[in-house]
């Protein structure tokens, strides 16, 4: 991968983290205040709480799996080290 | 209950963590003899993904994750531990925007601290040096903090002294920071994680077996103090709570410079990716066991008065273990809450201690065109990662009061200080010295005033006003300034360069 790429790549993925933050607020506002008013109980314990507590986690280790299986790439650290490659 | 049993348990942890860190610097020690600070203050860039996770969570999670949290949730109810939750995000919002842009550069300009990125990028030694300024005091405040914290914890549970406890585990972490540097820093962290979340499990455990399961606490909970299962707890959970904890521990969270620096530590990609999983995966799990813990707490101080538990939320947490565990089991816990402070503690120090000596003395001493060589910055690191150290545990034997204000407050004076620096620097190539410097400055002086005069916008804590002044006074300075030079961009921005 030639620097520039490299770059642009880290941009992208930088990009699709802050979309991924916005995504779990979205996720922690709906799944907790969204289902505050309901009046079901499980383990006798209100739906808000599974939903915003134990929920808003488990989407975000989804979120964190997606970004990094599908978002981010793999690639050298060291620019010196391709260069050498090349030459 | 005033017997050694007590001491035990956390005695051999620490006694291992000391262990760990001397074999570490042992086999280390031909790394340290080439390139002393690259090894002592990053690890030498060697970190993988599991080590990479846990050193971001036991630094992140404090002595305020088993002491104020719970103890607040003690009084609030779920409405705190769906507050809590939103620290979810730290770990992947960290590493994701930052892990990959700070590492190739850090990797082009053979950076080891925050700071020497801040000062290659903006090309201005006095930005640089007032923001190691800034770590340097809000480190110290916040370490002074976690030891005070801690120690009080360690006295009401195991009823030995608050400077038995203190200098306990207080010199063991100075001394195990020093010898062991990152890679000792690292790897105890790692430890520290698991010890954490194994000591919440016991409690939990504990504590439903003491009251009697789950339903039984869940149940007088519904009758007692209905309040606490809902959001906003009747009034006792506002909004601007909400909203100012996402700000305060969630999103804002995003340059603190003890997180940053771990994205210029790693091995390779690979390690990072696999971080920003387990990262998610523990922070999530200590926050939610550790604040469910304060919720159900209920059922076990079951008095509605805050006075009948001393008057403080802090008492809670060493109450309840008191009340649910035999002495050698509370013995066993009391670990959970070392580990998480003293993880913070290294970290910090460790940083710290490469604000003084990397980034202030090394460079005046360059500017001076003098050459330090590689044993005398060894001797100088480990000595001043012990003073400092030192320092902030005598500072802790007689507290200064509203310690535990100075927490929260440093925390949003770093992230006031180094929000928008970090990321117009590594996203802005129109950004400019001159905007950094003001917005540094200015952002960190309105934060401080306002958080002494007590003043606040629709009541949202003062971290909205150091974030705000800081972003107009980052574009004001920046409009004014001169670009960076070119030759500077073309490191940091080659993406933008392309022939």
């Amino acid at each position: 991968m030639k620097e520039s790429a490299k770059f642009k790549q880290a941009n992208r993925e930088a990009k699709a983290t802050v979309v991924a933050t916005i995504l779990v607020i979205l996720f922690w506002c709906a799944a907790g205040f969204g289902l505050a008013d309901s009046q079901i109980m499980f383990l006798h314990t209100p739906l808000w709480v599974w939903g915003g507590c134990v929920g808003t986690w488990i989407f975000s280790v989804i979120v964190a799996v997606v970004l990094a299986r599908y978002v981010f790439m793999d690639m050298s650290l060291d620019a010196d080290k391709e260069v050498k490659d090349h030459e | 209950m005033n017997n050694l049993i007590n001491l035990l348990p956390a005695f051999v942890f620490l006694m291992v963590l000391l262990y760990v860190s001397y074999y570490i610097q042992k086999t280390s020690s031909s790394d340290r003899s080439k390139n002393f600070v690259k090894d002592y203050f990053i690890g030498g860039r060697t970190l993988g993904g599991f080590v990479l996770a846990m050193t971001t969570v036991a630094t992140y999670s404090s002595v305020s994750t088993y002491v104020g949290g719970p103890g607040m949730a003690w009084q609030i109810g779920y409405g705190w531990l769906y507050m809590a939750i939103v620290q979810v995000v730290v770990v992947f919002l960290v590493m994701g925007v930052f892990g990959k842009r700070m590492a190739l550069v850090a990797h082009k300009i053979d950076a080891v601290t925050v700071i020497d990125v801040i000062r290659s990028r903006y090309q201005n030694d006095t930005l640089a040096n007032i923001a190691a300024g800034v770590i340097v005091l809000f480190f110290c405040a916040t370490m002074v903090a976690q030891f005070v914290g801690a120690a009080k914890l360690f006295e009401a549970v195991t009823g030995f002294s608050y400077l038995t406890g203190l200098t306990l585990f207080g010199l063991i972490v100075v001394v195990y920071t020093t010898i062991g540097g990152f890679k000792g820093v690292a790897v105890t962290d790692a430890i520290c994680a698991i010890a954490m979340l194994a000591g919440l499990a016991i409690l939990f455990y504990s504590m439903l077996k003491t009251a009697g399961g789950y339903d039984a606490i869940m149940t007088h909970i519904q009758t007692a103090d209905p309040a606490m299962l809902e959001p906003l707890s009747r009034g006792k959970m506002p909004l601007s709570l909400y909203i100012s904890q996402w700000l305060l521990v969630g999103v804002c969270t995003l340059a603190l410079p003890q997180s940053v620096v771990r994205s210029i530590s790693y091995k390779d990609t690979k390690a990072l990716s696999n971080a920003m999983i387990i990262g998610t995966i523990m922070i999530g799990a200590i926050t939610l066991v550790a604040t469910w813990i304060g919720v159900l707490s209920k059922g076990i101080l079951t008095n509605p008065s805050i006075a009948a538990y001393g008057g403080s939320v802090d008492n809670i947490t060493p109450r309840t273990i008191v009340a649910c565990m035999s002495p050698f089991w509370a013995g066993v816990t009391i670990i959970g809450p070392i580990a998480a402070t003293i993880s913070t503690i290294s970290s910090l120090l460790l940083t710290g201690s490469s604000s003084i000596i990397k980034d202030i003395y090394m460079n005046v001493q360059a500017k001076k065109g003098q050459i330090v060589t590689n044993d005398q910055v060894k001797k100088l690191s480990m000595a001043c990662t012990l003073i400092m150290g030192l320092a902030v545990y005598f500072i802790a034997i007689v507290p200064p009061d509203l310690i535990w204000k100075i927490n929260m407050f440093a925390f949003g004076g770093l992230e006031t200080a180094f929000f928008w620096v970090m990321i117009f620097g590594m996203f802005w190539s129109k950004a400019n010295s001159k905007g950094a410097l003001w917005c540094l400055v200015g952002g960190v002086l309105s934060y401080c005033v306002t958080m002494a005069l007590g003043i606040k916008v629709f009541s949202l804590h003062q971290i909205v006003i150091g974030i705000g002044v800081s972003l107009i006074l980052f574009l004001l300075g920046n409009s004014l300034g001169q670009p960076t030079e070119e030759k500077v961009l073309r490191v940091f921005f080659p993406d933008q360069y392309e022939d």
